[in-house]
């Protein structure tokens, strides 16, 4: 019953402690939380600690009604996200101890990841013009910047983005997807 | 993708990420896009691909532990090479002046001189001393013993082509293990 609720509608139930709607609250922010985590720690491990510490302290602030915009609170998440990825990285003592204290209280279940073709992305590669592949294979082989691509392969920035752009059109079209 | 690889202004980063806050249809493209990235990586870390690429790439290669076998012959001559089962990368460098050339093709030919594959317009920089080839490792492994010529080639604006270089590979196979297929 709570899933249709509004962020805004949930916030209030927490404050009073209902327990339904914390769990409503995990499920709902738990895989936005680990998104931002993977794109921010390049890790999963390190993107399921974030959500356990993120779904810690927003839980914690609406409890004592701290959240003074409840109908913000997707934004109130997206800033303690922030925060904590900030704390990760100044501090990785300050996690072991989060995690000591909190570890195990919050495990929401990850979204399971889209699985793919492996042998029909490698045609798909295999089938990409010159610069496309090159261009593929030195920004995911190590996340290169496209100005690291770029001086390395004797060409524009903005040609690289032009490329890699096209690239991975053919590439989504190739495994089936909508380009 | 420029989300996930970073290549967002500050701004737009921003926007994509109040969106995702309160999109769970976006959360699911990006789950897309991180497994495609992901495979990519996988792809492009297994030496499989043939893919002209860069010095720094290869020294970096090797810097994070990876075994590069690597083979320069010089211009005009020739090369014995071969494979171990623990070698993770293959890379033949093509000793080439490229001042004088706008589009370049690397052509692999056999020792009758017929084209098997042809890379079209690979990409190269004017002030390098070389091409760099990454030949697919898990091809050179599984290869009989046989030999190939690799061969630079400019291509003007007509079609007219040029010979740049010719660069000749003797693959010994020291792999044991039926080859499953031949040269032809």
């Amino acid at each position: 019953m709570y899933v249709g609720l509004s962020d805004a509608e949930l916030a209030p139930r927490i404050a009073e402690s209902d327990r339904e709607a914390e769990a409503e609250l995990c499920r709902r922010m738990g895989p936005r939380i680990r998104l931002y985590g993977l794109r921010h720690l390049r890790s999963p491990s390190a993107a399921d600690d974030l959500v356990q510490q993120v779904l810690l302290k927003v839980l914690e602030a609406l409890r004592t009604a701290r959240v003074r915009e409840p109908d913000k609170l997707a934004p109130f998440v997206l800033g303690t996200c922030r925060m904590t990825v900030l704390d990760l990285r100044r501090s990785s003592q300050r996690q072991g101890e989060l995690l000591a204290r909190f570890g195990g209280d919050l495990v929401p279940d990850a979204p399971p990841q889209p699985r793919l073709d492996d042998r029909q992305l490698a045609r798909c590669v295999r089938a990409l013009k010159e610069r496309e592949r090159a261009v593929v294979v030195m920004t995911f082989y190590d996340e290169q910047t496209a100005a690291e691509t770029a001086g390395s392969l004797g060409i524009s920035e903005a040609n690289v983005r032009v490329i890699r752009h096209r690239a991975m059109q053919q590439l989504r079209i190739c495994m089936g997807a909508t380009p | 993708m420029d989300y996930w690889l970073a290549a967002l202004s500050a701004a737009a980063e921003e926007g994509v990420e109040h969106h995702l806050m309160t999109c769970d249809g976006c959360g699911d493209r990006l789950r897309g896009v991180i497994a495609l990235a992901e495979e990519l990586r996988a792809l492009a870390r297994s030496g499989s691909l043939q893919v002209v690429i860069s010095d720094q790439f290869v020294k970096h290669a090797a810097e994070t532990g990876l075994r590069v076998r690597e083979y320069a012959p010089p211009r005009g001559e020739s090369v014995q090479c071969t494979v171990a089962a623990d070698d993770d990368l293959l890379v033949a460098r093509l000793a080439v002046d490229l001042t004088a050339a706008s589009r370049v093709d690397l052509s692999w030919c056999d020792p009758r001189g017929v084209e098997h594959e042809r890379m079209a317009d690979i990409p190269i920089r004017a002030d390098a001393a070389d091409v760099i080839c990454q030949q697919s490792i898990t091809w050179a492994k599984a290869s009989p013993t046989a030999t190939m010529i690799a061969r630079l080639v400019a291509v003007d604006e007509t079609g007219e082509e040029r010979l740049l270089g010719e660069y000749t590979f003797h693959h010994t196979r020291t792999i044991p293990g039926p080859p499953g297929w031949e040269l032809p």
